[in-house]
């Protein structure tokens, strides 16, 4: 072999000799890490390598000392869900998986309660459902007891218990029989959400009215007007009085104000007066004049 | 110094040029009517605009190229002029086309640039015309050709409806002169000429414009019209008699005398005359039958000041013979009145446009484009009332789409075709037409997901609130009021009329504007010198002969 | 000389299709001119001359020039005149455009007509009729109007105190939390409806209930659905409803499919749309003396009474028609042209179509009304 040839393999061989005393490299993934938390990651190997972890929403990608745990400070990966990790080193690499779960500790509810204004003495008329989710808007999929309370001012309160699944919970409250604003509170752990449910009176019940004469006119006003449950109707309401004679008819839609709605008319007698609001019809009543 | 930007046309002249800068090979615009094609509009002047408001930005270049038609049009006026005129007169013809009446009423008032780049270089073409007419020869019938068809390329209008008025007196004349001068020809010779020039135009201006043609065959004029004050007759409806007469003729009316008198005796002025006269009828719209009788149904769809500007053009060649004849005989005591007629009667439609503004309003738009492009609002259409030209502007400011726009030829929804009003912007002067298309459109809301009207005339309020429409915010310190309608689902694209295909995006986007820069480069190559015959050299003319001696003596 | 025949041949023929154009003008200059009907102003030699003329001078908005025609103008200011023709407070009248005017004679000697006159406005929200009776005298060789004027109504001084609830709706904001709480929209109801079959299309009748304690901004969308299943078409009832409803308001709607053939339909899907609004309660307006007259014109008539202090600008009378059986059986609405000043009967009228006219067993009216200074109401 010529001094010449000899060169010509140890050359390449010398270059190569790095590369084949190099370990390929590897890390040790923690299976599960609670969301936000710090942990670290023992790598073997030597020489730099590159840490990718991807998961959903979040991708992080750092240079690392193969043979030195990479540590991941807390509140880096807060979002749950299963982690890709990818190590690698030149052409070698090293792919595993792990998963960040949420937070064990409740921290926001957000507490849907539909719908915000409803009639009173409506059985299950109000729904209520929380998502329990953990600082970092995590859903906890742990099942947890969930405390609905509905307290208004028509007496005791209602309350109901429900453990979630998946994450959420619901349930349905009967409206009270008085009108108001009732309170709705959603309450896990110490976390507590509170939405104010109006409880509205329902359609008048027993709509009368009494016609007096006025100016030369007759002056219509209807008794309070209440429903059925005694709750009085609220102002704006509109009340429909209309009158027939003659073969004519005169209409006025007037809007109650302090519980009555009144108005004046001019009415020749004999006419009939009717009364009504919505759907619903009051008396009916026949101008004499007096 | 923007006096320019303040005219009627200018800013929908501007919209156009800044689609043409964002978008060159593509003309299919979805700004207005959810959707139309650019190659509806010859886009000469638009795309200079658009290439140098790369450098100048949009509005000094929209002056620019304003300048350019002018310097143009002069230069093309002299020489029109002495086929007709000696050189002094057509020199004095050139210098009264800057400060012809209709000329400024067509750039301080109508805004009307593609009027005035068309009118520049089709008079440009005109000596050409005459020459390959009375000699023949390649030189001058490439020319005229190529500078027909960029002419072609900037409008459509004095093509299709002027031709008539500018080269029949030409083709007569040549007939007439035939054998005068130094090359002498036949009669049979200048019609088969003209035959062949016409074919020829016919096939150059087919090819500069064949986007156009395909979408106007495809697509014939068959909205219903909409009025225009042009068609009024100018003595009963004396108002719009000084709008359109008056004020674009201006101290020209006091030549009309003269020009009538020197046309009739100088024997080879009668074809110029006489295409002076019946544009002149023509030009007055409804106040003679003349224009109807001639036009039948495309009286309705031509404006009939651009006509009047036309006639004002072919009355200069005599004007200048006028105005020569007077600086000859009485020099300043000429000169000084003529300037000051010439100066009031450029400076009238300048005053008159801002005593009468015709639909010009004052307003800042851009709170409304900034209102638009923020939050999601632009994710449905919209469209404004009482903002007069100003909706080019806020198109071009804003990224969202109206179901209105001010070129009225390429709108194809149903319910603004089907009613003969104007821009839904201000419907109120369309009577029963505007606000039939109004309440149409705001009936249909839903299918082009219009949400939002921007309203800066109380006037609309009524029926916007008995339609369901309601107030939900205002700008400009109340000025402008943001209506809007609920339960409206977001724009989506729709196509009314077709989409140019790609070959016509790239044929518009270079044969028009190769057409100009060939003209240019065209232009440039010298003529052969040719000495026309002038109204001097008419040896007929007894007539004219007795009226230089009374102005001599 | 040839030349100077030529010039005066220019001259005279140009003067000649002047005075052609203008003694004949033609429809776009007439259009122009003032006058939708074919006519322009000409000397008033004969009643029906007179009215055109005062038309078209009303139409230019020439009011002098109008008011100078007449021949009672000395009982009566131009100002009054103006305010009688174009209304008194801001309303439909003051935004109208005359169109057309129609005349009939009623009594005619030679120096005195009693004519029938019938002003045809284009207005904002379509176009509107307006029927006088008129006298036109003859003074020398010239016919002038009488102008029959109506006096601005006049209302006596007083306080009206107004103090009607008023509702005010605040809106969480866009960035709060997912999930929280916002006003929910009002509960709104369909208690009536009913397709119709007409020769103009299909009609959707009905009526919508306010059905909660807030008020509401309302509109019917109705989708005709094929019997294949296809959609027919979908349309809203544009003004024909009252859009806005206090708690407990019914209003009426109607919904026209131009073009579509009941027998084409096979469902039909209907979709009250509703949003809270911030409103008042007020104005209160009394619908007195409705009258329905059969024959021989199928018509509602009544007069409308504004019970707040304030002019109510812009009104809209919608009526429901029901058979014997209590159905609807049509919608009819119908805009007032002027404005209701506080406390003074005006008189509408409400049209029915001709074959419905036997029908009409009953009826109810309710007004929608805008005012623009204030709140939308």
């Amino acid at each position: 072999m010529s001094l010449g040839r000899a060169f010509l393999l140890a050359g390449p061989a010398l270059l190569a000799a790095p590369l084949l005393l190099a370990q390929s490299p590897s890390m040790n993934l923690p299976a599960q890490v609670p969301a936000g938390s710090a942990f670290s990651v023992p790598t073997s190997g030597s020489g730099q390598g590159t840490l990718t972890i991807v998961g959903p929403g979040q991708a992080l990608r750092q240079s690392v000392q193969l043979g030195s745990p990479v540590s991941v400070a807390a509140g880096v990966l807060y979002s749950a869900g299963e982690y890709v990790a990818i190590l690698s080193s030149g052409s070698d690499e090293q792919v595993g998986q792990f998963e960040v779960t949420p937070a064990q500790q409740p921290s926001t509810l957000s507490f849907l309660a539909e719908p915000s204004r409803l009639p009173v003495d409506l059985q299950n008329g109000i729904s209520g459902t929380v998502y329990v989710s953990d600082v970092y808007h995590n859903l906890i999929l742990k099942p947890m007891p969930v405390s609905f309370n509905l307290s208004d001012s028509a007496g005791p309160s209602q309350t109901r218990t429900v453990i979630t699944r998946d994450g959420v919970a619901w349930t349905r409250m009967n409206s009270a029989s008085k009108e108001g604003s009732a309170h709705f509170v959603a309450q896990v752990g110490g976390v507590t959400t509170t939405r104010v449910i109006d409880e509205v009176p329902g359609d008048p019940c027993n709509l009368s009215m009494t016609a007096t004469p006025d100016k030369g006119k007759a002056l219509l006003q209807t008794a309070p007007v209440r429903d059925c449950s005694g709750n009085p109707i609220p102002d704006g309401t509109v009340v429909t009085f209309t009158a027939s004679f003659s073969g004519r008819q005169s209409t006025v839609d007037v809007p109650l104000k302090r519980d009555v709605a009144e108005v004046e008319m001019p009415l020749p007698p004999g006419a009939t007066v009717s009364v009504a609001s919505g759907v619903v019809a009051g008396n009916e009543i026949h101008w004499s004049g007096r | 110094m923007k006096l320019p930007l303040k005219s009627y046309d200018t800013n929908q002249q501007l919209f156009f040029a800044y689609h043409y800068m964002h978008d060159w090979w593509n003309p299919w615009n979805v700004k207005w009517f959810t959707g139309f094609s650019q190659t509806t509009y010859p886009p000469l002047p638009q795309q200079w605009t658009a290439l140098l408001g790369h450098i100048f930005g949009l509005q000094y270049a929209y002056m620019l190229v304003q300048f350019v038609a002018i310097l143009l049009l002069a230069v093309g006026m002299y020489r029109f002029a002495a086929i007709w005129v000696n050189e002094r007169a057509a020199s004095f013809a050139s210098l009264a086309v800057v400060l012809l009446g209709s000329e400024s009423f067509l750039i301080y008032n109508a805004g009307q640039l593609a009027t005035t780049w068309e009118a520049a270089l089709y008079i440009l073409a005109l000596p050409y015309l005459y020459e390959w007419l009375r000699y023949g020869g390649f030189r001058p019938f490439i020319k005229a050709l190529v500078l027909f068809a960029a002419a072609s390329a900037a409008h459509d209008v004095i093509i299709i409806f002027g031709t008539a008025f500018f080269t029949f007196p030409l083709i007569a004349l040549a007939i007439m002169e035939r054998d005068k001068g130094e090359e002498t020809t036949t009669g049979a010779a200048v019609i088969g000429r003209a035959v062949a020039m016409a074919i020829a135009a016919a096939v150059a201006i087919g090819l500069v414009l064949l986007p156009y043609w395909i979408d106007l065959f495809r697509y014939p004029v068959s909205q219903t019209p909409i009025p225009h004050a042009s068609r009024a007759n100018y003595l009963l409806t004396p108002f719009w008699g000084t709008n359109y007469f008056l004020i674009p003729w201006g101290a020209l009316m006091l030549a009309l005398p003269f020009i009538v008198w020197r046309g009739a005796h100088v024997r080879r002025l009668i074809p110029l005359l006489l295409g002076f006269w019946a544009c002149f009828l023509v030009g007055l719209g409804g106040t003679t039958p003349v224009a109807l009788w001639l036009l039948h149904r495309a009286f309705y769809v031509l404006t009939f000041e651009r006509v009047a500007y036309w006639a004002e053009l072919l009355s200069l060649p005599i004007l200048g013979l006028l105005c020569s004849e007077l600086v000859t005989r009485f020099r300043m005591k000429a000169v000084v009145p003529l300037v000051v007629l010439g100066a009031i009667t450029c400076g009238l439609p300048i005053a008159w446009s801002n005593y009468q503004p015709t639909n010009s309003i004052n307003l800042d738009v851009r709170p409304v484009a900034e209102w638009l492009n923020r939050g999601g609002h632009d994710n449905y259409r919209y469209f404004t009332l009482g903002f007069g030209n100003n909706i080019s502007r806020l198109s071009v400011e804003t990224r969202a789409n109206t179901v209105d726009g001010e070129w009225y030829s390429d709108r194809r929804l149903p319910e603004l075709m089907k009613f003969g009003g104007g821009s839904l912007d201000n419907s109120k002067y369309f009577g029963p037409g505007g606000l039939g298309a109004l309440q149409a459109i705001l009936r249909h809301a839903n299918r082009y997901g219009l949400k939002w009207i921007f309203v800066h005339d109380p006037w609309y309020d009524p029926l916007l609130h008995f339609a369901g429409w309601r107030q939900v915010d205002q700008l400009e310190y109340g000025a402008i009021q943001v209506w809007s309608k609920e339960a409206v689902p977001p724009a989506h694209p729709m196509v009314f009329g077709v989409k140019p295909p790609p070959w016509q995006c790239i044929m518009w986007g270079i044969v028009p504007i190769g057409s100009s820069i060939l003209a240019f480069l065209l232009w440039f190559i010298p003529d052969k010198r040719r000495q026309f015959l002038t109204e001097e050299d008419d040896s007929d003319a007894t007539d004219e002969t007795y009226m230089h001696e009374r102005l001599a003596s | 000389m040839r030349g100077a025949l030529l010039a005066i041949f220019i001259g005279v023929a140009t003067i000649g299709l002047v005075a052609i154009g203008t003694i004949w003008p033609i429809p776009s200059a007439i259009y122009f001119a003032g006058s939708g009907n074919g006519s322009v102003l000409r000397s008033p030699t004969t009643p029906e001359i007179a009215i055109q003329d005062l038309g078209i001078r009303i139409r230019l908005h020439q009011m002098p020039a109008a008011y100078s025609s007449l021949a009672n103008k000395a009982e009566f200011t131009q100002s009054e005149f103006d305010q009688d023709v174009t209304g008194f407070y801001r309303s439909l009248r003051t935004q109208a455009t005359l169109e057309t005017v129609d005349s009939q004679p009623l009594h005619q000697s030679a120096d005195q007509a009693e004519m029938r006159v019938q002003f045809h406005w284009s207005t904002i929200l379509g176009p509107y009729e307006d029927t006088r009776e008129i006298q036109v005298v003859r003074n020398g060789d010239r016919w002038q109007v009488d102008w029959p004027l109506v006096k601005r109504p006049s209302v006596p001084a007083q306080v009206i105190p107004v103090n009607y609830l008023r509702w005010d709706v605040i809106y969480s904001g866009s960035t709060d939390e997912w999930g929280s709480q916002n006003v929910a929209g009002p509960n709104v109801r369909i208690v009536d409806m009913r397709p119709v079959n007409r020769a103009e299309g299909v009609y959707v009748l009905g009526e919508l209930l306010d059905d909660d304690v807030v008020p509401a901004w309302v509109d019917v969308r109705a989708t005709l659905i094929g019997k294949d299943g296809k959609i027919l078409g979908s349309e809203d009832s544009f003004d024909m409803i009252s859009h806005r409803l206090l708690p407990k308001q019914v209003t009426p709607f109607r919904i026209h499919f131009p073009n579509v053939d009941l027998s084409q339909v096979g469902s039909i899907r209907m979709q009250p749309e509703s949003i809270l609004i911030s409103t008042s309660a007020d104005p209160v307006i009394e619908i007195l003396n409705e009258k329905y007259n059969a024959l021989p014109i199928a018509s509602l008539t009544g007069q409308l009474s504004d019970q707040s202090g304030r002019v109510v600008n812009f009104a809209h009378v919608l009526t429901t028609f029901y058979d014997s059986n209590g159905n609807v059986i049509w919608v009819s609405g119908r805009y007032i042209g002027r404005a209701l000043p506080p406390q003074t009967p005006v008189n509408f009228t409400v049209s029915v179509p001709e074959d419905l006219a036997r029908k009409v067993s009953s009826e109810r009216t309710i007004v929608a009304a805008y005012s623009p200074r204030g709140d939308a109401l």
